[in-house]
């Protein structure tokens, strides 16, 4: 598929997100969706981490809690408006992710999947044992990084004075609006040279390489520029919920983000929006069995890897070209 | 004299290609077998054929009559074919003497484990003082020696040799060739893989040329050499 | 002199509790190239079947023990012939199988969660009282663990060197397809090392709950560290992986001595990113050519 004709699914997949609220204006699915939205970027940029660039990292989620607790904590301590603290955290994400990049990407694929694990798990530890208080609000001892308890009240859009009640609508269209750039940014890799370099490396390593494709430097690019929407997304994540806490690394969230990737298909464009929607509707029907939930999601993702391994969206390409290659 | 591997029709490749296509070639008991052919056209795919690395497309192998085609590698070198695979496949980190030990692995070769340990060095006195040397740090003729041995400690009815020159110097090449060539004289049934046709011509009973996946031409040894224009076409020599 | 005593005991009592888990992830990442991101949920399903066992069955703690190995064995197979061998031969395997564990994982943690509950409990397989030296108290418990790990990793060393099935599993380590022409079937072999290394887990589980409590994640945190350990060492580097499993011990028993528990990972971890920057293949590790 052309780069343009990914971009013109990409705006009629926009405009008809643009007019749902007109027709559900229910705030559980406008909630949903803006969640939707958020996990959807987190998702498209895990993917060109993971599928296109080949780079199996598990910081993803530490990253998107590094924009959640930047943002919170540029609001908290300075009082900064959040439309300056997002785009601030998202670039802080970037540095963030460009020194475990510098750190870990040049070894082999397995050691860059535990020490990126290695280093969530130690980001979590410090911020959940850290018990010295480093302020003394009215609220009771807060630590520098908020310990367990993490931040609230660090400042919204101000869309709550604008539109009252209605406020969600409006993050409904900011996390649209982060989406559609996200998906822009992913389509811009995966059709643009940084694209082609990493199929040359995946299709012929020895003479790419030979050609002067440097896949430290290709791999330390995507993972630090994807790294912006994800940390904005994290931003986002916690002015939409005016809170942000520990649980942002929790495994379970990494594991229904990763089932995303694997059940839409690792690598493919679309894939990962696709798994994201199948899996929060899964998740929405499965509400009552609230309890296996994890298992489901396990039993999805080990199901997947071993009998799909391409996902829904992968299989069905390979169909299709199968049927063209016989018609 | 009945065969003692035959061939028959084998077809076999990777993906959609094909690398063999329909081989078809017996081997008598004792001595030496070359098959010769230049590189890139099916001698490896078709001893990994034998040996049940590669699975058959087509056709049936038997050793002394009984069918052994589709086996499992281990079944296969139960059944007695020992296949001593191209370049230092050793165990990098085991000593000489564990490499040879595992060459008797499955148990019926177990139990003569240490007859033909002596035997091996009475052929290979080196590795007789090297046995306690870890693999990886021997010389390449030492390696391809291990090799041989190794393959011999299996006691198997039909050993297969893949390019057991490969990338060793000239001399060193003398040395190996010399005692394939005393184990062939002692009755050992051969099948030896290699690219130059010179090496072999004295001393195979039998020649067979592959070129592109299929079995061109065979005969002995003198008689390929007095055909320049087959080693012209096939072997550009 | 008592610190320091204080600080071999415990680093040692760690190290040797770290080095029974690190063993088996070697093996099977030595073997197959598989990173078995559920070794945590096995360690924690060893623990809870050893403490019901024990507390609902009335079985000797020998029993116990014995039940949780050969429960987390049969899973460590079930892992194998379910997640592993159908994609052996995919260009992927690594990723794959790294991906399927980590969903195993979740599901053996959960299941855990549901039969069990949320709460800690105690580990029945627990000696009381204590060895005094100096004014040092050495709990009977750690002497224990301490004395089964060594006895573990002899048995283990006899295993790799002395017995078939070890040269079997070495020769598949260093040589996937000499080993299969050599007559070793390497399915079953890693049938085995699975099926092993489950029940290293489970044996590594009990002792890990024996110092804290049993948790349905118990096991993330040692899997964590055994992997981090693995990665110093050079993966698949068993013996390496024992060498290094004692000296983090120790190093973590120091930091936390000198530093406090809080930082302790943080600096190990900060460690182990230095020694691979400084060697990226780990400690033993050799590099390997890349053929194209």
């Amino acid at each position: 598929m052309s780069m343009r004709r990914d971009f013109i699914v990409g705006l009629v997949l926009i405009a008809l997100c643009a007019t749902l609220p007109l027709f559900i204006g229910m705030r559980y699915f406008v909630t949903q969706a803006t969640l939707f939205f958020i996990w959807g970027i987190v998702v498209l940029q895990w993917n060109l981490v993971l599928g296109v660039g080949g780079i199996f990292s598990l910081a993803q989620m530490a990253l998107f809690a590094v924009g959640a607790y930047a943002t919170a904590m540029f609001g908290y301590y300075f009082q900064m408006p959040m439309v300056l603290a997002m785009p601030l955290a998202a670039l802080l994400t970037v540095v963030v992710s460009t020194l475990v990049g510098l750190a870990c990407l040049r070894l082999k694929g397995p050691y860059v999947a535990l020490l990126t694990l290695a280093v969530a798990q130690v980001l979590y530890l410090l911020i959940v044992n850290d018990t010295e208080c480093f302020t003394n609000p009215p609220s009771g001892c807060m630590p520098l990084f908020g310990g367990v308890r993490g931040f609230t009240r660090f400042g919204d859009l101000g869309f709550r004075d604008l539109f009252g009640s209605k406020w969600y609508i409006a993050d409904y269209y900011v996390g649209l609006g982060l989406l559609a750039l996200a998906a822009a940014f992913s389509i811009a890799i995966i059709r643009g040279p940084m694209g082609l370099a990493f199929q040359a490396l995946r299709d012929n390593p020895g003479c790419a390489m030979a050609r002067g494709v440097s896949r430290f430097k290709y791999q330390l690019w995507v993972f630090a520029l994807s790294a912006f929407f994800t940390g904005l997304a994290g931003s986002f994540y916690a002015v939409h919920f005016a809170a942000v806490g520990p649980t942002a690394f929790s495994f379970s969230t990494l594991l229904f983000l990763l089932s995303m990737i694997v059940v839409g298909g690792m690598g493919t464009l679309w894939g990962p929006l696709l798994g994201a929607l199948l899996l929060m509707g899964a998740d929405e029907a499965m509400r009552e069995f609230g309890d296996w939930r994890d298992i489901g999601l396990g039993l999805l993702l080990a199901g997947f890897v071993i009998l799909l391994p391409k996902g829904v969206l992968g299989s069905l390409q390979a169909l299709v070209q199968k049927l063209r290659a016989k018609a | 004299m009945s065969a003692l591997l035959s061939l028959e029709n084998i077809t076999t490749g990777y993906g959609a290609q094909n690398v063999l296509h329909g081989v078809s070639l017996e081997i008598a008991e004792g001595g030496l077998t070359a098959i010769i052919g230049p590189n890139g056209h099916g001698k490896t795919t078709l001893l990994r054929a034998i040996s049940g690395l590669m699975p058959l497309r087509s056709g049936s192998i038997s050793l002394g009559g009984l069918s052994i085609g589709g086996l499992r590698p281990d079944e296969v070198v139960d059944a007695g074919i020992v296949h001593v695979p191209q370049g230092d496949m050793l165990f990098p980190e085991m000593t000489v003497l564990e490499n040879l030990q595992m060459g008797a692995y499955l148990p019926a070769a177990a139990a003569e484990a240490p007859r033909r340990l002596e035997q091996v060095f009475a052929l290979l006195p080196k590795l007789k003082d090297r046995r306690a040397q870890i693999a990886s740090t021997l010389s390449g003729g030492e390696r391809r020696m291990v090799g041989i041995g190794r393959g011999l400690m299996a006691g198997g009815r039909l050993l297969m040799l893949d390019e057991p020159s490969l990338g060793l110097a000239p001399i060193v090449i003398d040395q190996i060739y010399d005692v394939v060539s005393e184990l062939a004289a002692a009755g050992q049934s051969i099948l030896v893989v290699e690219e130059n046709a010179a090496r072999v011509a004295d001393k195979a009973a039998l020649i067979a040329l592959l070129d592109n996946g299929e079995l061109v031409w065979s005969g002995a040894g003198p008689e390929l050499m007095a055909r320049p224009e087959i080693l012209e076409t096939y072997l550009g020599a | 002199m008592d610190v320091v005593i204080q600080i071999l005991a415990s680093g040692l009592t760690m190290g040797a509790m770290y080095a029974i888990s690190t063993i088996g992830l070697a093996l099977v990442y030595g073997s197959l190239n598989m990173l078995n991101m559920s070794h945590g949920a096995l360690l924690a399903l060893g623990g809870y079947v050893c403490y019901f066992a024990m507390s609902h069955l009335g079985l000797h703690p020998a029993l116990g023990l014995a039940a949780a190995m050969l429960v987390c064995g049969v899973v460590g197979l079930g892992i194998y012939y379910v997640a592993a061998q159908p994609m052996l031969k995919s260009a992927n395997f690594e990723t794959q199988i790294f991906i399927a564990t980590i969903g195993i994982g979740a599901i053996i943690e959960n299941v855990i969660l549901r039969l069990f509950g949320p709460q800690p409990t105690p580990q029945p397989l627990n000696l009381s009282g204590a060895v005094v030296i100096g004014t040092v108290h050495i709990p009977n418990q750690n002497l224990l663990i301490l004395g089964v790990a060594l006895a573990l990793m002899a048995a283990l060393a006899y295993l790799l060197q002395r017995t078939r099935l070890g040269r079997a599993i070495r020769a598949t380590a260093q040589n996937r397809e000499a080993a299969q022409l050599m007559g070793v079937r390497v399915g079953i072999v890693y049938a085995q090392v699975l099926a092993l290394s489950g029940a290293l887990a489970a044996i590594s589980g009990v002792m890990v709950s024996s110092l804290s409590s049993l948790l349905p994640n118990m096991g993330g945190d040692p899997m964590l560290k055994a992997f981090i350990i693995c990665v110093v060492a050079g993966l698949g580097n068993v013996y390496g992986a024992v060498g290094a499993a004692i000296v983090l011990g120790i190093l973590e028993a120091l930091a936390a001595y000198v530093l406090g528990v809080r930082y302790s990972f943080a600096i190990l971890l900060l460690l182990v990113i230095a020694v691979l920057i400084w060697r990226p293949y780990g400690l033993f590790g050799r590099r390997q050519v890349v053929r194209l």
